[in-house]
């Protein structure tokens, strides 16, 4: 078998556009999916039942569901309500709604990590529940939350892939578009998968390197 | 006059357990009680349910005449009135000793940064730890971080203080330099409820001593009766098994803080 990766050499371009389109959906998401989760994440362990039920039943709906039928729901599903929105749009709302459901979990995990006996100190110091959970409790439980959060970011770069199912010229969909034209699959999807190493890569060395400075501090 | 501590009825339990079956006691303005007594026995629970850390079943509880069970005060109103000292300290880890013993000062109580920071050195002086004042608490051996809890607790500046086992997570040879820092404060005159395995320093500072055993208050003296002469076979059967760790001193009448 011969491999001869100068085949892609004229779509290099091509990759590099769907790169970007990869990353800028990845970085969006994961801003969207981190806010939208941490409302979820903190209405999970806020002490209202109603609120809490909501939350969970959120979470469990969306971790046990299959991304690319929220993708196809959002974006194909939703017109006949009369929401049309563009691929690329429907695309960033299904990774980040995916996204929320995880993160909620993260951030109810992280605040649950954080030991009882500082709930109950708070209390008797005077703070209230709210001032307990923003200077006591938070700032605790993001440290707890990082390294989760930085494969939640991972994996919403490695499924941005499907993406690709709403047309949108990612990366994964230029690596289809390549194939086609010049019959390379081996090497087309080689390279696309090596891109893909190559990113998340970045969110591994970027993470060890915010943890470890937080550490010092 | 009003009492400082007042409980009456207490009864709290834990699903099926009952930890306490109906405990009532009152405790002056001033005066420092310490509650000994086996595991189990409930201690824990009365001072948790005194800060208002756990809900009661049923009872009353008065602070300075005002009840305090259920939920009409908030945890600020509370906060002047009782401190609470750990077993496992819970300084807030991410913060520095100063900052430690400064947040609520600035968040509970309204002091501007530098108010707080000046009562926070007092503090850290009383207790001996001015040179710690920007270290983290993991830096800290057990005892100096139950001291910072102690003078944490102290800027609230509570008219209580509650006590739990302050000295039992600690390596024996740090238990010490706690004891003298509660003992200090016990001159002040400031009331207190401190829940202890240490009898000798029960005997030394408290001017009553409580014995607790089954979820009640079996027997409520000074310390030269609960400690010395106990007139329950069951306060007699707990002190017979703590003489083999704390020797003949604990049933001689000296150092005694009424004799």
């Amino acid at each position: 078998m011969n491999l001869d990766f100068t085949t892609l050499v004229p779509y290099l371009h091509m990759f590099w556009v769907g790169v970007l389109v990869t990353i800028k959906a990845s970085i969006l998401a994961v801003i969207l999916g981190a806010v939208m989760g941490t409302i979820v994440g903190a209405l999970r362990v806020l002490p209202i039942k109603p609120l809490k039920a909501i939350a969970s039943a959120y979470i469990y709906v969306i971790r046990g569901t299959p991304l690319l039928i929220q993708l196809f729901l959002i974006y194909f599903g939703l017109p006949s309500l009369g929401l049309n929105l563009p691929a690329f749009a429907a695309g960033i709302v299904g990774l980040s709604v995916n996204s929320s459901g995880y993160v909620g979990e993260i951030v109810r995990g992280g605040i649950e990590a954080v030991p009882n006996g500082q709930w109950e100190a708070s209390k008797v110091l005077g703070l209230s529940y709210f001032q307990t959970m923003r200077y006591i409790i938070l700032p605790q439980a993001i440290r707890n939350m990082l390294p989760a959060f930085g494969n939640e970011f991972v994996t919403l770069i490695k499924e941005s892939s499907l993406l690709s199912t709403l047309a949108i010229t990612e990366l994964t969909m230029v690596g289809q578009q390549v194939r086609s034209v010049t019959y390379a699959s081996f090497e087309t999807f080689i390279l696309v998968g090596l891109i893909y190493l190559v990113l998340t890569s970045f969110i591994g060395l970027g993470l060890s390197f915010v943890e470890k400075k937080w550490q010092v501090n | 006059m009003t009492e400082a501590i007042e409980v009456k009825n207490l009864h709290k339990s834990y699903g099926d357990l009952d930890v306490l079956k109906g405990v009532s006691l009152s405790v002056r303005e001033g005066e420092v009680v310490s509650v000994i007594g086996p595991s189990g026995s409930g201690k824990s629970t009365l001072a948790r349910c005194i800060c208002r850390l756990e809900e009661i079943n049923s009872g009353e509880i008065y602070l300075y005449g005002q009840r305090i069970d259920g939920r009409k005060h908030s945890n600020k109103a509370l906060s002047s009135m009782v401190g609470m000292i750990f077993q496992q300290f819970n300084l807030f880890p991410h913060l520095s000793v100063l900052d430690n013993i400064t947040l609520t000062s600035v968040k509970v109580r309204g002091f501007s940064k530098e108010k707080a920071e000046d009562l926070a050195k007092d503090l850290l002086a009383k207790v001996g730890l001015s040179e710690k004042m920007y270290a983290r608490p993991r830096q800290l051996s057990g005892g100096q971080m139950q001291r910072v809890a102690i003078a944490r607790a102290l800027a609230m500046e509570p008219r209580i203080m509650l006590f739990d086992e302050p000295t039992s997570a600690l390596d024996p040879e740090l238990v010490g330099e706690v004891l003298e820092v509660i003992a200090g404060l016990a001159e002040t005159g400031m009331t207190m409820m401190i829940i202890t395995h240490e009898m000798l320093f029960a005997k030394e500072v408290s001017d009553r001593v409580l014995f607790m055993d089954g979820g009640g208050i079996v027997e409520d003296g000074p310390p030269s009766q609960v400690l010395v002469h106990p007139s329950h076979v069951r306060t007699q059967t707990f002190l017979r098994r703590m003489l083999a760790h704390f020797g003949e001193q604990l049933t001689q009448n000296t150092a005694s803080r009424e004799g």
